[in-house]
């Protein structure tokens, strides 16, 4: 298997030991092994119900696993929650904000919620900006908001937080192919920032396009997994294809 | 950290609802109304308690002018109303009437205050009918349903608001979806719950405890500081109760709608049937006798003593030999003759009262022991009981009476039997009602099992709400 540690020269931040999750009868996943390093963007394809998500909701010990690790930067989130989730930032398909409230106010609830109450307005403001938000944009209130502009203060949060792993779920899926694109370019600044990135997608173009590394599953395992570097689009989408018809 | 940054987050979320501004506005101005509703009860119990006062000390004096007048050589202004006549002195001219005080917290809770008598017209007439009659005419409405009083808004309205503000601390999170963006960071469900739940508890308790400490300031009732403090108390177990049940709700993982039905219901069980039904078991197990049926004894009575006045003379003397000596019984219409025709119709009052008041106490005990079943019944008991307006107080201050009108009896009794005159030296002598009020020790005692069952009661829901909010994570 193609390892993070020996792609980034890094130990990884985020890997799955033969990790499980049944529910009930189903098991939604099975055995995953996974490792991604610092810089490392890693993108799950499959159908749905493969087990993308439920292997970030693992992660993110939003539930807890039948069988085997997840680990955040060597601590299993079993076990270390707190910790683990101090190094993670997520972003849902629909970031989900307080109406309310503008997105700075949010900004400041969620980066103080990640142990990052002490940046003050003007810096969160800043990484608001930083993070595509037209300025004007800022104290507005969240209801006015798009759902680009939602899943902006979404990366906003994580870089606010100054997040070690940031786990994606299909962040892109309704976007519009510019909100996409400028997505995309966020994601990979915080890549080059030495984030490790896990994305369940749909979007091969974007797999192909943002990740280094993709992964297809389906039901619940992983069944193969790709460098971006040495294949193209076409390649990734016959590949994909293929899996799907076996 | 993370509860101070939750605080700051509910004060933005309230400022910016106006909805949530309006129904804690209303609040606001409803535990006002209350509370100067309460005002003016204890200003007219202060007034009438005044006024009792003054004609206690007004008859006295002029008692004592015109016995001091006749002593110099004039006459009684009438030989009906001569003061000298102990059946004068000790009957209506002479009343004293005992006083029962405001209790300190009135104006907080009006609980028995305008149900129970406060003060009772004490002479040699007085007798178990005399206990059975409130002297003020009052709106019965007001008297069925209570008074709209704070105590009213603690017991009744503040769990409705507590539910309205906490039904959906969780499940609203989960369905407008911040609740994974919540959980994806360092902080547990239980603790951001627990802190959001503390803002609202903080406003709603502030609230009532502001207006309870202002009613205490205006009325002067820090004088009793250990009531104060039990009223305090019970406001905040009884606030916390409905803020841990409907955490306790909201750990069950269920929609906003649930919820609310789910806690409207228990409101509606724990605040309204139970208490009724409770109410209603009393009155049927055990039904008091009927007023009308007090009355005709009390006039058959009356007519049977009339009629056979010399027999119960001789009767009452059997049974009282000591007052034997020097009666005087040989003068139609007598004191000695018409005094055994009110001691017959006092003991045949007795029987009727005493079975009235043996009904009273089963259903008290009834309600006693199945209070537990309710945490309104229980934080009511102890807000009215620490407010002074409680059943205990005034079963204390109607048996302090009934030892008064005893020692009244006591005094003039065998002066009317002997058939003697008084004079003015006799005024210095004549038995004062004194109240001897209870002792916050003894409303601490009282108040120390309800306030007990009721914390039990919160720390049972919160254990429940704590372990199923343990298991709430991001993805339900």
């Amino acid at each position: 298997m193609h390892t993070a540690e020996s792609r980034a020269g890094h130990a990884p931040l985020l890997e799955a030991r033969g990790l499980s999750k049944d529910y009930g009868d189903t098991r939604a996943l099975d055995s995953l092994d996974l490792a991604i390093a610092p810089g490392d963007v890693y993108c799950l394809l499959g159908p749905n119900g493969a087990g993308k998500t439920t292997t970030i909701n693992l992660f993110l010990g939003f539930v807890a696993p039948s069988g085997g690790q997840a680990l955040v930067s060597g601590l299993d989130v079993s076990t270390h929650d707190r910790e683990t989730k101090q190094q993670l930032a997520y972003i849902p398909e629909q970031v989900m904000l307080y109406r309310n409230l503008s997105g700075l106010e949010n900004l400041e609830y969620f980066a103080a919620l990640g142990g990052r109450g002490s940046l003050g307005r003007g810096r969160l403001a800043d990484i608001l900006v930083e993070a595509g938000l037209e300025p004007d944009a800022v104290d507005r209130r969240v209801s006015d908001y798009s759902k680009g502009m939602r899943q902006k203060v979404g990366i906003a949060i994580a870089m606010a937080k100054e997040a070690a792993v940031l786990l994606l779920d299909e962040p892109t899926s309704g976007l519009d192919p510019k909100a996409s694109n400028e997505f995309s370019a966020l994601v990979e600044r915080l890549r080059e920032r030495g984030v490790a990135v896990l994305m369940a997608t749909h979007d091969l173009f974007r797999a192909k396009d943002t990740g280094t590394r993709v992964g297809i599953m389906r039901y619940g395992r992983l069944v193969t997994e790709l460098s971006t570097d040495e294949i193209g689009h076409a390649d990734l989408e016959r590949i994909y294809l293929e899996h799907m018809h076996d | 950290m993370a509860a101070r940054t939750v605080l700051r987050n509910e004060w933005r979320l309230l400022m910016a609802d106006r909805a949530l501004r309006i129904v804690l506005g209303l609040f606001a101005v409803l535990l006002l109304y209350a509370l100067a509703n309460g005002v003016v009860w204890l200003r007219f119990q202060e007034r009438i308690v005044e006024t009792v006062q003054t004609g206690n000390a007004e008859r006295a004096s002029a008692i004592e002018q015109e016995l001091a007048a006749i002593a110099n050589g004039a006459e009684p202004a009438s030989r009906f109303s001569d003061p000298r006549d102990p059946y004068v002195l000790g009957g209506g001219r002479g009343t004293h009437t005992a006083v029962l005080t405001p209790g300190p917290l009135t104006a907080l809770a009006v609980g028995q205050s305008d149900l129970l008598p406060y003060y009772y017209d004490v002479n040699i007439y007085t007798n178990e009918s005399s206990f059975q009659q409130n002297g003020e005419v009052e709106n019965p409405l007001n008297l069925m349903v209570g008074r709209f009083d704070l105590a009213f808004v603690v017991i009744y309205l503040l769990p409705l608001l507590v539910l309205a503000l906490g039904y959906n601390v969780l499940s609203e999170e989960r369905e407008q979806g911040t609740l994974a963006l919540t959980l994806s960071q360092p902080v547990s469900a239980r603790g951001v719950v627990v802190a959001k739940l503390a803002f609202r508890a903080l406003l709603v308790v502030g609230m009532v405890l502001a207006a309870s400490l202002l009613g205490t300031l205006v009325t002067g009732g820090f004088g009793s500081p250990g009531r104060v403090l039990l009223w305090c108390a019970a406001v905040v177990i009884y606030a916390l109760f409905w803020f841990v049940l409907a955490a306790w709700v909201n750990s069950l993982r269920r929609s906003s709608a649930w919820n609310a039905t789910v806690l409207v219901g228990a409101w509606l069980v724990l605040v309204v049937v139970l208490p009724a039904t409770i109410n209603i078991a009393s009155g049927l197990l055990h039904p008091l006798p009927s007023r009308v049926q007090m009355v005709s004894a009390q006039r058959e009575a009356s007519n049977d003593a009339v009629n056979r006045r010399s027999e119960l003379l001789a009767r009452y003397l059997e049974d009282h030999p000591e007052m034997a000596e020097g009666v005087v019984a040989d003068v139609t219409f007598s004191g000695a003759l018409a005094w055994a025709a009110t001691d017959a119709v006092n003991s045949r009052l007795e029987e009727v009262t005493g079975e009235h008041d043996a009904r009273r106490a089963e259903q008290i005990a009834l309600v006693r022991r199945y209070r537990f079943l309710s945490p309104a019944l229980l934080a009511q008991e102890v807000l009215v009981d620490a407010a002074g307006t409680g059943d205990a107080r005034y079963a204390s201050f109607q048996s302090q009476v009934r030892a008064f009108a005893e020692r009244w009896r006591g005094f003039f009794v065998p002066a009317i039997l002997a058939g003697e005159q008084m004079d003015a030296s006799v005024l210095p002598d004549l038995p004062r009602f004194s109240l001897a009020d209870e002792e916050g020790a003894d409303v601490a005692r009282r108040a120390a099992v309800p306030l007990a069952v009721l914390g039990g009661l919160l720390v049972l829901v919160s254990a429940g709400a704590g372990v199923g909010l343990g298991r709430v994570r991001g993805a339900d």
